[in-house]
């Protein structure tokens, strides 16, 4: 915070009220300190009690440390083969989307940033107005448009919804990092006889790399936390994906074994975790390049 | 000379169409085509029960059942006051948060991460994992209330109607709080520190500085992150659907639950698409106005 680091030299020079300025540094410490608190002693909590046995769960008062950390819960969530399906279709979809959604989306922003005309505007408030939309709305619609095309129950009517839903905000933010690139690049390109495509991939795309990282993440991020398409679209368990796994076995048939709740869903956001520690400044440059400034 | 570049701007033209199909194709098809459906239906008296593949055009019956039992304007309250609390307080905190991390300690890198992981949790994950520490007798957060005499006795917050629809704003809130972060940070990464230096040899004290440098230079980012929170808040369905299924005595139904309940829970689908529709139209109008006082702010 630059301003408290402002006011400290000052507050020095004006006045010799130096404990007031230490007053106010722990206050905005300890401020700061229950914030953390609140994000992250649930995540801690979490992966306390997958270590857990359920014995020891109920216990009370709490064990703020397990005393005698226990695997048997990760053992029981690998042996038991549903969670490696679901957690493989989630893979798979995930995947799919980020792969669909970010060439759509790259083609798209290209155009949108280039190639501009009436369409392109219409275009673009379509795509900015989709954020509003209700999932929920729509889902016995697109249930009756995938039950036509027959793909009903599959991955692939997954992949599609999921792209539908995240091609918009990849767009309009790749679309901002394509602003960025001056087009007297590309004009030289062309006069040394590159095609048209070819400039998009030998110049824009090489360029805007920490865009496509950011949409990718991002992408990945919300196909990963899907469960409204999942719950309405797919039928059978083998097919199915985790949040929909999750609520459906973990609460139906175990009926709240919290100790499994809590290492299916430690496993589950795992791959979020780390995307976030290895990606987290390129998400940071994302918004600032795309989102932000629309 | 004049043909060729006649030629080479159509070419252009095609080139940029073409870019957009895939975007176009899959957002119009399963974007806006089932919108579009799901408004023709909610002027329909569509049941799945009537078993029959046409079904009749009543108009705004749908509209007014739902009206007349007062199911949408009970939904829309309790949108409403969720969406204002859970808005409300990660913007305050999330701003508090930034201004704080923004200090460019390498140190904070890790922290960052660390804000983040709420965020990248997924919602029916963040659900369970709050239902579990709100449980009535096990719960941590009952334990520590007692502990520290805040409440006499254990509360099943999610099964009281006082207490349900804020225990599930609090996860909302857990949940939400790091994309307002990372926004604001992102947001005050863009201002240039010569403006704080120079303001600070001028005699400006850090309050001034935050309110005639800090927000004017953000309002942009506040404009977007607040408008994409009340947007996720109005749509939050999973924390509601796994941490109370809209109860207990419908203190939590949310017009996302509403929806959800009355097309695939009464199979009654005209009358979800009527709330969806009126619950859409609601939005764009909303963010029209939103986007419209915002900008006049700004002259």
């Amino acid at each position: 915070m630059s301003t408290t680091q402002s006011y400290k030299p000052l507050l020095n020079i004006v006045s010799s009220h130096n404990s007031k300025a230490i007053v106010k540094k722990v206050a905005i410490r300890l401020i700061i300190g229950v914030f953390l608190l609140f994000l992250l002693f649930p995540i801690y909590w979490m992966i306390v009690t997958s270590f857990k046995t359920n014995l020891e769960i109920y216990k009370i008062p709490p064990q703020w440390i397990p005393l005698q950390p226990t695997l048997d819960n990760y053992l029981g969530v690998f042996v038991d083969n549903n969670f490696l399906i679901y957690f493989m279709n989630n893979l798979y979809v995930s995947v799919g989307t980020t792969i669909l959604t970010s060439f759509a989306a790259v083609f798209a922003g290209y155009s949108l940033s280039r190639y501009r005309s009436r369409l392109g505007n219409v275009v673009n408030t379509g795509l900015l107005s989709t954020q509003m939309f209700p999932v929920v709305g729509i889902l016995l619609a697109l249930y009756m448009i995938f039950r036509d095309l027959h793909l009903i129950n599959t991955r692939m009517a997954l992949v599609i919804s999921l792209s539908a839903v995240t091609i918009p905000f990849s767009t309009l933010l790749i679309k901002g990092f394509f602003d960025d690139i001056p087009k007297s690049m590309e004009e030289a390109a062309k006069i040394d006889g590159c095609s048209r495509l070819g400039i998009l991939y030998r110049i824009v795309i090489p360029l805007s790399k920490p865009g496509l990282l950011a949409i990718g993440v991002f992408t990945f991020m919300q196909s990963w936390n899907d469960y409204l398409f999942a719950i309405t679209l797919i039928v059978t368990n083998s097919k199915r994906t985790l949040s929909a796994g999750i609520s459906l076995r973990y609460l139906g048939e175990v009926s709240y074994d919290w100790a499994q709740v809590a290492t299916v869903s430690v496993v589950g956001a795992l791959p979020m975790f780390i995307l976030i520690f290895i990606f987290q400044r390129y998400m940071i440059k994302g918004l600032t390049a795309g989102a932000v400034k629309g | 000379m004049n043909v060729i570049t006649n030629k080479s701007k159509l070419y252009d033209k095609l080139f940029g169409l073409a870019l957009l199909g895939p975007a176009v194709l899959i957002v119009g098809g399963f974007v806006f085509l089932p919108v579009f459906q799901s408004v023709l239906i909610s002027f329909q008296d569509f049941k799945l029960a009537r078993g029959t593949s046409s079904y009749p055009w009543i108009g705004l019956d749908n509209y007014k059942l739902l009206w007349e039992q007062g199911d949408l304007q009970h939904a829309f309250w309790i949108t409403f006051s969720f969406m204002l609390m859970v808005v409300i307080i990660i913007l305050v905190f999330s701003m508090i948060l930034s201004l704080f991390f923004n200090q460019g300690k390498s140190s904070d890198r890790t922290m960052r991460s660390l804000i983040l992981l709420s965020w990248g949790t997924p919602t029916v994950i963040v659900a369970l994992l709050w239902s579990w520490m709100f449980q009535a007798q096990y719960g941590i957060i009952n334990y520590v209330l007692l502990k520290l005499g805040l409440i006499s006795e254990s509360i099943s917050f999610l099964a009281h109607p006082d207490t349900a629809l804020g225990s599930v704003a609090v996860a909302a809130i857990w949940r939400q709080l790091p994309f307002m972060f990372l926004m604001l940070l992102s947001g005050l990464q863009g201002i240039p520190k010569e403006m704080y230096e120079a303001a600070r040899i001028d005699g400006v004290n850090s309050v001034q500085s935050f309110f005639y440098i800090t927000l004017p230079f953000l309002r942009n980012v506040i404009r977007a992150s607040v408008l994409i929170s009340i947007i996720t808040s109005f749509k939050q369905f999973p924390l509601f659907w796994v941490m109370t299924g809209g109860g207990p005595m419908r203190s939590t139904e949310t017009l996302a639950i509403l929806t959800y309940r009355n097309a695939f829970v009464n199979m009654n689908f005209g009358i979800g698409a009527a709330v969806a529709t009126s619950w859409l139209a609601a939005l764009v109008l909303f963010s029209i106005i939103y986007n419209r006082v915002f900008k006049e702010a700004s002259y």
